[in-house]
């Protein structure tokens, strides 16, 4: 996978969020880590800076002295317990003495396994260091925020996603149109995950990448639509718009919160008089709120295309 | 429009109904007593489970002897008052045709204390001076509410049909609507009914209309299901409740798991409720529940219950204005199919997620969702670079094959 091929080791590597590459580089000097929180979007180099971090400290074989979990997968209590006491509390033997643990995606850990990280963070900082990635550092608790240091990361600026397209294609000799690298930044912001997904599998098709290669491979890629469905809601066929959103969940495996998101940038861009936007903002809001309460996302997700339905009734009366 | 096969293929002479012969036998010699004088009995009380023929007996024999027949079901309302204006005048005088007269009380145990006050005491009344046959029919004539009527009844049990009875019904209307159906699903059907036969053919109806062909995958999943009949019971009774307390009542009458009400519920609230705005206040009557059904697994307080049910049937009855789209069959949920059938492709994608995500430095929940789909362009459009991939990832045959799609 070329997101992993072109992945930096070295915090020298890394192009962009300067400042931050600078404090960590100082921690490499100094040969002491604090606990930190690294936050952020995805795709801004997050989890590569820590690994790079990890490397600088402990050259090649810096595998030895590293951990990193995946906080979506291993999000229980028993974890921390278990798992990760067994890791911290063993002396890395070398010249830096403590270990370094990356916890990744700490956000999705429950709080219970929060609250029992922040013992172990303390009674363990002789030996071991914890580096948190979160894409929102709200999600982490207090007590654990004030022993971390904070790093934030913002989307790559477009001139440096454009340099590491450019960069990309040269190393695999690729022929990529000026619109093609356009669309490329259109579809996938400043997260440099996705553009590099988007790169190779537009690659993968062999031939010059221009933006219709770009636009049909992502097409291919997501087949379903969430604007489709909306619209199928909006004209009245509530049960045509139930199998559409049955698709989304049981064939992509989409979350109710994914397909919540997209509904709501969906939901400006309708053909739909203004006012009726701002209500549908407030139908949807209350459904994505429900969906945390409830017990049966696909319940919550069809009272929303019925309120849909319902909607565009009143809408083609004239109110 | 759909009609229901139950009642596209109910038997029109008694010798078609299936089964029951001694009863049936009994029933007519009963009917044609009366031309003799008044019999010792007034009325006759047939009980037995449901689908066992009671209603059907009746229907077929007042044809074959081109009586009139007076009937009033559940469906009505049954009140003193009702009861009387129904059959009070209809028991005392002949018809104006000159035909003979019968009267079918039917589904005596839908007679509700509050609904319909007073009902069961103005029918015994009427039984004890009837000048016309009259017939009865409930699921259990013990019931201690019809103590005082069963003393004016003969009382006839209609016993439950074999499975081989059931298949055999099954068969025909197989072949009269130009079905081809394997052995083993009519078996399966038959069984599952469990000696009901308007159960098994709503199911054969739901299960095969509109295909050619119905086979044992078709319908296998049914073995694992509560009965039918109970469920569609509850659901009309849900749907089309006279008011708040008989839609309440209906989950009491039978065992339905709650959940897999709501399931039920909400599979066929489209079919049913065809207007927005009822839609959707429908439809948000079941998502309270549902946010009801999440309180109870934060809290296990397992007593919030009796709230999610109040919005699975009472909120579902009193949000629309049950004007029938005319008659619609129940469908199953399909969601609940749906999901074990692609409970087996859910766990190949977290298989493949967990394998990618190790490498590629993410959840596999999240490698599921952002670095698979691309996936599957690549291994569709370019083996070699799939090949490569598949080799890096290390994944098996099978994961293989998923992602190209083979």
């Amino acid at each position: 996978m070329w997101t992993e091929k072109y992945r930096p080791h070295s915090l020298d590597d890394i192009v962009n969020q300067e400042e931050i590459v600078n404090r960590l580089k100082s921690f490499v000097k100094a040969q002491n880590v604090p606990h930190c929180i690294f936050a952020g979007p995805p795709g801004t180099g997050k989890t590569t800076a820590a690994i790079c971090l990890a490397h600088d400290l402990y050259g090649e074989g810096y595998r030895e002295h590293v951990m990193e979990l995946n906080a979506s997968d291993e999000r229980g209590i028993n974890v921390v317990r278990e798992t990760v006491k067994t890791f911290a509390r063993t002396r890395s033997i070398g010249e830096v003495t403590f270990k370094i643990l990356i916890l990744d995606e700490a956000d999705n850990m429950t709080s219970d396994a929060q609250q029992a990280l922040r013992r172990t963070m303390e009674r363990y900082t002789e030996t071991a260091r914890f580096i948190l990635i979160a894409n929102y550092s709200g999600k982490i608790i207090e007590p654990i925020q004030s022993r971390c240091a904070p790093f934030r990361f913002t989307y790559l600026a477009r001139e440096d996603v454009v340099k590491r397209i450019h960069r990309i294609s040269q190393n695999e000799g690729l022929t990529i149109s000026e619109d093609g690298v356009a669309a490329i930044l259109e579809i996938s912001g400043g997260d440099l995950r996705r553009t590099i997904n988007v790169l190779q599998t537009a690659a993968s098709v062999g031939k010059p990448i221009d933006a219709g290669t770009v636009y049909s491979v992502v097409g291919r890629a997501n087949p379903y639509d969430v604007r489709e469905m909306m619209i199928t809601a909006l004209n009245g066929d509530f049960a045509e718009a139930r199998n559409k959103l049955r698709e989304m969940i049981l064939k992509y495996g989409l979350a109710g919160s994914d397909i919540m998101g997209q509904v709501h940038s969906e939901a400006f861009r309708l053909n739909v008089p203004d006012k009726w936007k701002i209500k549908l903002a407030d139908i949807i809001g209350e459904i994505d709120y429900r969906l945390i309460q409830g017990s049966n996302e696909e319940i919550q997700l069809s009272a929303l295309l019925a309120k849909l339905v319902e909607a565009g009734a009143e809408i083609k009366r004239g109110y | 429009m759909h009609v229901p096969w139950i009642l596209k293929h109910k038997p029109k002479t008694l010798s078609e109904v299936v089964g029951n012969e001694d009863a049936k036998r009994k029933i007519f010699q009963w009917v044609q007593s009366w031309s003799k004088g008044v019999p010792k009995k007034r009325a006759l009380f047939l009980y037995g489970s449901p689908g066992t023929g009671k209603t059907v007996s009746i229907e077929a024999l007042a044809n074959d002897l081109e009586m009139e027949l007076v009937q009033s079901n559940a469906s009505d309302y049954r009140t003193a008052e009702a009861v009387e204006r129904f059959a009070g005048r209809a028991s005392q005088y002949g018809t104006l045709s000159g035909k003979r007269r019968l009267i079918l009380f039917d589904e005596l145990d839908g007679i509700t204390g509050t609904a319909d006050r007073g009902g069961l005491s103005v029918i015994t009344e009427i039984v004890k001076k009837t000048c016309s046959p009259i017939v009865l029919t409930a699921n259990n004539a013990y019931d201690p509410r019809f103590s005082t009527l069963r003393n004016y009844c003969e009382l006839m049990e209609f016993k439950k049909f074999t499975r081989t009875q059931v298949e055999k019904h099954l068969k025909r209307i197989c072949s009269i609507e130009g079905l081809e159906a394997e052995d083993a699903a009519l078996k399966l059907i038959a069984e599952r009914a469990s000696g009901d036969v308007r159960s098994a053919v709503n199911d054969l109806q739901a299960l095969a209309q509109g295909k050619e062909r119905l086979t044992y995958d078709d319908v296998s999943w049914l073995a694992s299901r509560d009965r039918k009949e109970v469920i569609f019971n509850v659901l009309r009774s849900i749907f089309y409740a006279k008011d708040s307390l008989m839609a309440k009542d209906a989950v009491d009458m039978a065992d339905v798991d709650p959940d897999m009400l709501l399931e039920w519920i909400y599979e066929n609230t489209p079919y049913h409720v065809k207007d927005p705005k009822e839609l959707a206040a429908v439809m948000e009557m079941l998502a309270l529940a549902d946010i009801y059904r999440g309180r109870i697994a934060s809290t296990q307080n397992w007593s919030l219950m009796r709230y999610f049910i109040d919005f699975v049937t009472a909120g579902v009855a009193a949000s629309w204005s049950k004007k029938s789209p005319g008659w619609v069959p129940f469908k199953f949920p399909t969601r609940i199919s749906q999901m074990s059938s692609s409970r087996a492709y859910r766990q190949m994608l977290s298989a493949i997620g967990m394998k990618v995500g190790k490498r590629c430095h993410v959840s596999s929940a999240r490698a599921v969702k952002e670095i698979l789909p691309y996936m599957r362009v690549i291994f569709e459009s370019n083996h070699e670079m799939g090949a490569g991939l598949a080799k890096w990832f290390d994944l098996d045959e099978d994961m293989i094959n998923y992602l190209a799609k083979k």
